[in-house]
């Protein structure tokens, strides 16, 4: 996918967060990514790896970057304690569609769903799905099939998360892979 | 009676203090190699005190570290939530002794000329990174540490000098990250805390400075609470807000006016295309003895070389770096063009190659934001807070994207003059692809 159709692909994702009352903060966008290349493959070719707050890709994080400096998205402070979020920038969604609208038509049912089950999550909820996904379906986790295997090891990567959660974690993560099965 | 400490001189940190064993590692042939690799490639080209090589950085990057972890690590700098993943005082010495021998290898896989020879120069897959992976794994260092007093574990030096960024099949502990951190961190990184103090000196600009000394006092390891985590990470006391900004500011500043100064950007092109013509099949290589075999030295030679003869290999590259005949600089993006359509200076250079010839025009982009990641503070009450939004200089920081389309200079001029009458249409007139597919079906668990 080009530079550009993945931009469209992002401010996409954004808009349906921010419309699901999303935070849309860094790593909401970052682990909602993760579920649409991880889960619905769709094709933007980042590379994930287990880091901060579960999956992290630095390549996204340069995307985000250069899309706030290509005046598409921009960054808003929050009032202490809580981190900036994005929101599209003025015209952008206008320009984004002119320019890669079939792109945006075609993730369109994928950036839906993420939003769906995503978009009212809070940043620890995100980083449990996420890591629970990652266990699933990375190869490099080596995390084993069963509920109980993948929650041990998700705590074992991640010590602050306590095994029921992480177990919530996986079950949930189960169910959305079914939902997005049938959806496929 | 043999000594057991040894000392460097040293231009930033006056004095660098090392252990016997560390003597050792700094006489392996993989670390000598580093006294004839360029910190900053051609960059003496345009700065011309800009000589320094990549053996002082190491060293710095090792005083640093070293720093660093007797900070973090002292008792009264410890909160509650750091205590469940700190090792017990015995192992903390060992810890800190994999610390500083990581420092110094954390660039021992640089090629010549560090990063301007990087891209395209080696086999898909592969980067400085995991050629400093290879060499630590090679017997002559991972028996060197086997032979340390302590033994050191190669894998611990590997974790901590790679950092998880690149090593991304292995499982790192909490505590492993947590010291990687110190190393290669994005944020308070010592190496990046190095190379700007030094880059600057040796360059002769005060952009890069910043202080240090406050910096590395108030460094903590904290929780992540306002993430809403206990996630640890290397974070400051309130009291180093100030010089963590200074840190970041002296970054953009750095990068702005050094790094990506656009005759040193068109001397790293001019040295990918010579190296392009004079490598076997174009590629560097990436055993561990192949790679210790080529320093700046010989390319150096070749450039020189090649650049006396009326053909043959790399000549034009080289004859453009020797008689700094480099391309010159015809546009550089434009927030007003970018504004329009962000592909603007690609679709610029792209329009410049159909017209004029593709060998006549390069195109140099730099899209690693640099945007400030997240880091935690803790305030004078106690509560740990993000120290990104703590700060209203750092809130304010513009990403770092720029780039660079640079033509032959015999046909600079008529390239000025055809875009000033034609880029406002090349840019207006553009559309972009939409060939490409983006929908496949979910994704299977694994061995379903």
């Amino acid at each position: 996918m080009k530079r550009i159709q993945r931009a469209a692909v992002l401010a996409s994702l954004l808009k349906h967060l921010e419309e699901k009352g999303s935070w849309c903060g860094e790593t909401h966008m970052q682990k909602a990514t993760y579920f649409l290349q991880g889960l619905l493959e769709v094709p933007l070719g980042y590379d994930f790896i287990l880091y901060k707050h579960g999956p992290f890709s630095f390549d996204l994080s340069d995307e985000l970057g250069r899309l706030e400096a290509d005046y598409l998205i921009e960054e808003v402070s929050q009032p202490r304690p809580y981190g900036p979020s994005y929101r599209l920038a003025d015209d952008a969604w206008k320009k984004l569609t002119h320019w890669e609208g079939q792109t945006i038509a075609r993730a369109e049912g994928s950036i839906g769903f993420v939003a769906d089950h995503l978009g009212d999550k809070n940043v620890s909820e995100l980083e449990r799905l996420a890591t629970a996904l990652y266990a699933t379906i990375d190869d490099r986790a080596g995390a084993g099939n069963t509920v109980d295997a993948r929650a041990k090891w998700i705590v074992g990567v991640k010590p602050h998360i306590a095994l029921a959660q992480a177990r919530d974690a996986v079950r949930e993560v189960d169910s959305i892979m079914e939902a997005a099965n049938q959806m496929a | 009676m043999a000594k057991h400490e040894h000392e460097f001189r040293d231009p930033i940190h006056v004095f660098i203090r090392v252990s016997s064993d560390e003597r050792r590692v700094i006489d392996s042939r993989a670390f000598q190699r580093l006294r004839h690799i360029h910190q900053l490639a051609l960059t003496y080209l345009v700065y011309p005190g800009a000589t320094h090589r990549r053996f002082e950085h190491s060293l710095g990057v090792m005083e640093l570290a070293g720093r660093v972890f007797d900070v973090v690590t002292h008792p009264a700098n410890i909160v509650e939530a750091v205590r469940q993943v700190l090792p017990d005082s015995g192992s903390l010495a060992y810890w800190r002794k994999v610390l500083r021998i990581a420092a110094l290898m954390h660039d021992i896989g640089h090629l010549p000329f560090s990063h301007a020879a990087e891209a395209d120069l080696l086999p898909k897959g592969w980067n400085h990174e995991r050629l400093t992976e290879k060499l630590i794994d090679d017997v002559e260092l991972s028996g060197l540490f086997g032979k340390l007093t302590p033994p050191v574990k190669k894998d611990d030096v590997k974790k901590l000098a790679v950092g998880r960024k690149h090593l991304k099949k292995i499982t790192f502990s909490a505590w492993d990250e947590l010291l990687s951190e110190i190393i290669t961190g994005d944020v308070f990184g010592v190496d990046r805390m190095d190379y700007l103090l030094r880059d600057a000196y040796h360059c002769g600009v005060a952009y890069g400075r910043f202080d240090h000394y406050r910096l590395v006092d108030c460094l903590r390891i904290l929780p992540k609470h306002y993430a809403g985590t206990d996630e640890l990470a290397l974070g400051i006391d309130e009291g180093g807000l100030h010089s963590a900004e200074a840190l970041l500011l002296a970054r953009y500043f750095m990068f702005t006016q050094v790094y990506l100064h656009p005759v040193r950007r068109i001397y790293d092109i001019h040295l990918q295309d010579f190296l392009k013509d004079w490598l076997t099949k174009g590629k560097f290589e990436t055993t561990a003895a192949g790679h210790l075999k080529f320093t700046d030295n010989e390319v150096t030679a070749a450039i020189r070389a090649a650049a006396g003869k009326r053909k043959g290999k790399g000549v034009d590259a080289a004859r453009r770096i020797v008689t700094r005949e480099h391309f010159k600089l015809c546009y550089s993006r434009h927030p007003e063009d970018v504004k329009v359509q962000p592909e603007a200076a690609n679709i610029i250079c792209s329009a410049i190659a159909k017209k004029y010839g593709k060998d006549k025009v390069r195109f140099a982009p730099y899209d690693k934001s640099g945007k400030v990641s997240a880091f935690p503070m803790l305030s004078s009450n106690g509560d740990v807070v993000n120290g990104l939004e703590a700060s209203e200089v750092l809130t304010q920081f513009p990403p770092t994207i720029l780039e660079h389309v640079f033509v032959a200079p015999e046909i600079h001029d008529a390239v000025v003059k055809w875009l000033k009458k034609e880029k406002n249409k090349l840019i207006a007139n553009s559309t972009s692809n939409k060939n490409a597919s983006n929908k496949k079906k979910p994704a299977k668990k694994k061995g379903a």
